[in-house]
């Protein structure tokens, strides 16, 4: 595919000098009215294509990191760019409309293609506008409708609710909490941010809703090796989560949990455990949220992560963005939509010329299997990482990923060698990002082919063997 | 004999050519109604198709985009409203706007669009530029930099974390401590804050969990949803006709500045920030006037609390100005302000640079904004200026105002508000069941408006309502009102 979508794709990379004197200096301009401290470099993305990227000094990278796990199809990918030329994509960014009072006409054929590529089990989408705000819609979707179950669905509000509420007090805002985990990412406005626990500097300084963490699975690898161990790790963390379902001071509407916590380190769950999930969410009357935000849209080998584990019910509701350039989060149980209009709802809802590039999105990957190529070019390249932690076993701890399509990590013994290892790999032109305090995450696009994977072995065996 | 005639036509044609005009040459001269009730058939067959995927019980018809043009919203079934509604006060410069069709084509947008970046970590090589063009050349008097986000509330909470962050770095004085990193952790004291934002009675900032705690208009938009124990203050209520009660006003204002003041001397914790709109739309469009806030301006910075100014709605020209706090000269700029709605992109101004947190990565997210946006903002700025159509909605405000007034004197139009204040216009009705009834008799009429508060009107038509589509509205607005 990659071939086909761009045959003028570079054959590698190109490092000029890096950084480059023109991006150290754009960094400093842009710095004076938009905060860059974060910025790696400066970015040409209209001479970005495919796997690459360019920067304004002329290097040409290879992509592994594609926008932080957001980038699904290339850099210019030709299929997008038709769609963003498209009558329908121009008509959406110059009339966007308020759609929750003066839908269009197109909108019912916009959110079906986004149903078209829906987790299985998953009839109904409410569209926001990134991670963190499908995340927060989640939770508010959640505890209208935790309330709404000891209520009635129908019933009305009382004078004491509705009364309380203006004062931001119970019982009209009531004490509930969202239940999420240790080390996990789920986005960073105050709600999300208080379900946030992978790092201090995400969340210093902001008041925070006092919500309760479980903990989750660490496991020792490799996974073939250490299957008992593992077994009662799921366990441990497993009894923690009843714990918190039954005895903490208030009632938990709903569990939010990643198929895969990536911020916070690549951390991976058995089936086993996230079924127990499940089980343990139904017992206790609390609505299960798988958050796909970085897993989502076929990175993993399958469209959604969460279709790994199986689980039965399917999830209450999935979120997404990032890579499927729309957010939001979809749902099947119609009680999921609050009782009155105007509760989930605001000005936009959702976003439409977002929409319809998402939509194109999931059209692309299912005609093209491309979760399919995922799978197959993250197994061959899962192998040779294989090969090469058994021959620098120090510099490829804990390597995961297996049978995850191309969302593969590892370890390194600190985090100023992993450090180390990011900066050479950009020297040698691969762009990679980090996560948590020591490990590297693999999130290249889904045309990332053997070729591309063949220059990514090589040159991190070039980095390695020279330490 | 005919050439020079024709000629003098054109010049004459050209002379008077409205901003709208030009935009819109086919704009409709007036509404078109095909269906004797909105919505007509095809729009209520549209709505219930889409029930099936979507909440749509809050749908007033189905909209055509395609064939909308300039002031006016066609629906499913071929009519065409005259709109001053414009998507809940978010359309700047009217529907299918040629400039903006100009952009959207442009490569630019095509990139934008395709190659979303990570703004804060890979920041495209024009996005300096673009900002610089574009949202920062539209920047309140006193602001230099920004911050963009999607949407109001994530302009409002993003604003919120950088006055938490801003507090908190200057009671620290260094390193964050290792009880700040455990404590936080678990989403307690002192690595979690209890510092708070003030809001107002009657305000809207957005419906996410912390914009929603400041929110304080309905019920309905905070019902079951856990929030933060934030203080609020009361919000003026104003007697009108203005001059007929200047002494009762003043004295309104001074018991809620006295208010105010005394909740955050005395608030059992530090207020980081108070946010404030310039007229509280949703909440009813109240009005307080310039002392108000001047004096709101001294009280922030004798207590050392940011003042934020909410311009979601109020933004954008429709007040007669750009940003509609430029209104009331306070002595000094506010901390911040936000933005969002007809601006197309979102996010806050700022020029302290200690607003900014002491490290990367603190006020930081995947996208930090949309270029596409920004794009449109752009355009949406260079537009109004090319245009004068700050200047021109100030005057088309006075005579539709105006002739609000004169109308008033034989209608119920109650408290009629926004004098001066461009087409952000508004009055009360009798009642809830009075606002519906005319609502419908207007839009029924080919006009599409919307309510705010409880029993509320409120204008809010785009930056290209000229006098020809006042002179529509108001005679289609007394019909309705005779037939009450």
């Amino acid at each position: 595919m990659a071939t086909k979508y761009f045959p003028n794709e570079p054959t590698g990379p190109k490092v000029v000098q890096f950084p480059g004197p023109i991006s150290t200096a754009k960094k400093e301009s842009l710095h004076k009215v938009f905060d860059s401290r974060a910025t790696y470099f400066v970015v040409d993305y209209k001479k970005s294509i495919g796997n690459y990227i360019v920067d304004v000094d002329g290097n040409t990278f290879l992509d592994v990191y594609a926008q932080i796990a957001s980038i699904p199809l290339g850099y210019n990918n030709p299929a997008l760019i038709e769609v963003a030329k498209s009558d329908k994509m121009i008509n959406a960014i110059v009339n966007r409309p308020a759609s929750g009072n003066f839908p269009a006409e197109e909108l019912e054929e916009t959110i079906q293609d986004l149903l078209a590529v829906a987790p299985k089990g998953q009839n109904q989408v409410w569209s926001g506008l990134s991670g963190a705000d499908a995340n927060e819609l989640a939770f508010k979707a959640a505890f209208m409708w935790y309330q709404a179950k000891k209520r009635g669905y129908a019933t009305a509000f009382s004078t004491e609710e509705n009364d309380s509420v203006m004062k931001n007090q119970s019982p009209g805002s009531p004490e509930l909490a969202i239940l999420s985990f240790e080390r996990s990412f789920h986005g960073r406005l105050f709600a999300s941010a208080s379900t946030t626990c992978s790092k201090p500097i995400h969340k210093l300084d902001l008041p925070s809703f006092n919500w309760p963490k479980a903990q989750f699975p660490s496991y020792k690898y490799p996974l073939d090796k250490n299957e008992d161990a593992n077994k009662q790790e799921d366990q441990r963390c497993l009894d923690i989560v009843e714990d918190l379902l039954k005895n903490w001071k208030c009632p938990i509407a709903a569990l939010l949990i990643e198929p895969i916590q990536s911020e916070g380190g690549d951390n991976h769950g058995s089936s086993f455990f996230f079924q127990g999930l499940r089980d343990l969410t139904l017992k206790y009357g609390s609505l299960l949220i798988i958050d796909e935000v970085q897993t989502g849209v076929g990175a993993t080998g399958t469209f959604w992560a969460h279709e790994h584990f199986n689980m039965s019910p399917a999830p209450d509701m999935v979120t997404f963005s990032k890579k499927f350039q729309t957010a939001g989060y979809y749902f099947h149980d119609p009680e999921i939509v609050p009782n009155v209009p105007y509760r989930q709802f605001n000005t936009w809802c959702g976003d439409p010329a977002r929409m319809i590039l998402g939509g194109a999105i999931g059209k692309e990957v299912k005609s093209n299997d491309l979760s399919a190529v995922c799978k197959r070019v993250g197994e061959y390249l899962y192998g040779k990482l294989e090969a090469l932690q058994a021959k620098y076993p120090t510099y490829f701890q804990d390597l995961r990923g297996k049978d995850r399509g191309t969302f593969i990590a590892w370890s390194f013994e600190s985090g100023a060698t992993r450090d180390k290892f990011l900066t050479d790999m950009k020297q040698s032109g691969i762009n990679m990002g980090s996560c948590a305090e020591t490990s590297i995450r693999l999130r290249p696009t889904l045309v990332f082919e053997e070729k591309h994977a063949d220059i990514l072995l090589a040159a991190i065996e070039k980095v390695i063997s020279g330490y | 004999m005919l050439r020079p005639i024709k000629h003098l036509r054109s010049i004459r044609a050209k002379r008077f050519l409205s901003t709208c005009e030009s935009y819109f040459p086919d704009e409709p001269k007036a509404p078109i109604l095909k269906t004797s009730t909105i919505p007509g058939p095809k729009s209520e067959q549209l709505n219930n198709e889409l029930g099936e995927i979507f909440d749509n019980r809050a749908t007033y018809f189905v909209s055509d985009y395609y064939n909308s043009k300039g002031n006016y919203i066609s629906d499913a079934d071929g009519n065409y409203l005259l709109d001053v509604y414009a998507q809940i006060s978010s359309i700047a410069l009217g529907y299918n706007n040629p400039e903006l069709i100009k952009t959207a084509k442009s490569d630019e947008m095509t990139n934008a669009l395709i190659n979303r970046p990570a703004l804060a970590c890979f920041p495209s090589t024009d996005y300096a530029t673009i900002l610089n063009e574009g949202i920062l050349s539209a920047a309140p008097k006193g602001m230099n930099k920004v911050w963009t986000a999607l949407s109001g509330s994530d302009a409002n909470e993003t604003a919120y974390k950088a006055a938490f962050m801003y507090h908190h770095t200057k009671r620290r004085n260094g390193d964050f401590s290792a009880e700040e990193l455990e404590s936080v952790m678990n989403n307690e004291l002192p690595g979690a804050s209890d510092m708070v934002i003030l809001s107002f009675d009657k305000g809207f900032h957005g419906r996410l969990f912390g914009s929603l705690s400041t929110t304080r208009s309905k019920a309905i938009h905070k019902l079951d949803i856990p929030a933060f124990n934030w203080p609020k203050a009361p919000f003026p209520s104003l007697k009108y006709p203005l001059n007929e009660f200047e002494a009762e006003n003043r004295q309104e204002e001074d018991k809620c500045l006295q208010e105010f003041e005394s909740i955050i001397k005395s608030y059992n914790g530090k207020v980081a920030a108070m946010i404030i709109e310039p007229v509280q739309s949703e909440g009813g469009d109240n009005h307080a006037t310039p002392y108000f806030f001047q004096q709101l301006r001294k009280i922030t910075q004798d207590n050392d609390v940011l003042m934020i100014v909410d311009e979601v709605q109020t933004g954008v020209g429709a007040s007669g100005k750009l940003w509609a706090h430029e209104h009331f000269d306070l002595p000094s700029p506010p901390d911040m302000v936000t933005f969002s709605k007809k601006f197309q992109a979102a996010g806050f101004y700022f020029s302290n640079p200690e607003l900014q947190p002491n490290q990367p990565y603190r006020q930081f997210n995947t996208w930090c904004g949309d270029p596409s946006k920004a794009l449109i903002a752009k355009t949406i700025y260079q537009e109004v200026v090319k245009h004068d159509l700050v200047n021109k909605t100030a005057s088309i405000g006075n005579y539709l105002f105006s002739n609000l007034k004169s109308l008033a004197e034989k209608y119920p139009i109650l408290n009629l508000r926004g004098e001066n204040f461009g087409t952000f216009i508004a009055w009360d009705c009798k009642d809830a069941n009075e606002r519906g009834k005319l609502l419908l008799s207007l839009r029924n009429k080919g006009i599409n408006i919307g309510g705010c508060g409880d029993y509320s009107i409120r204008l809010r038509p785009p930056l290209v309502f000229e006098q020809k589509h006042a002179d529509i509205f108001l005679s289609a607005l007394e019909d309705a009102l005779k037939e009450l």
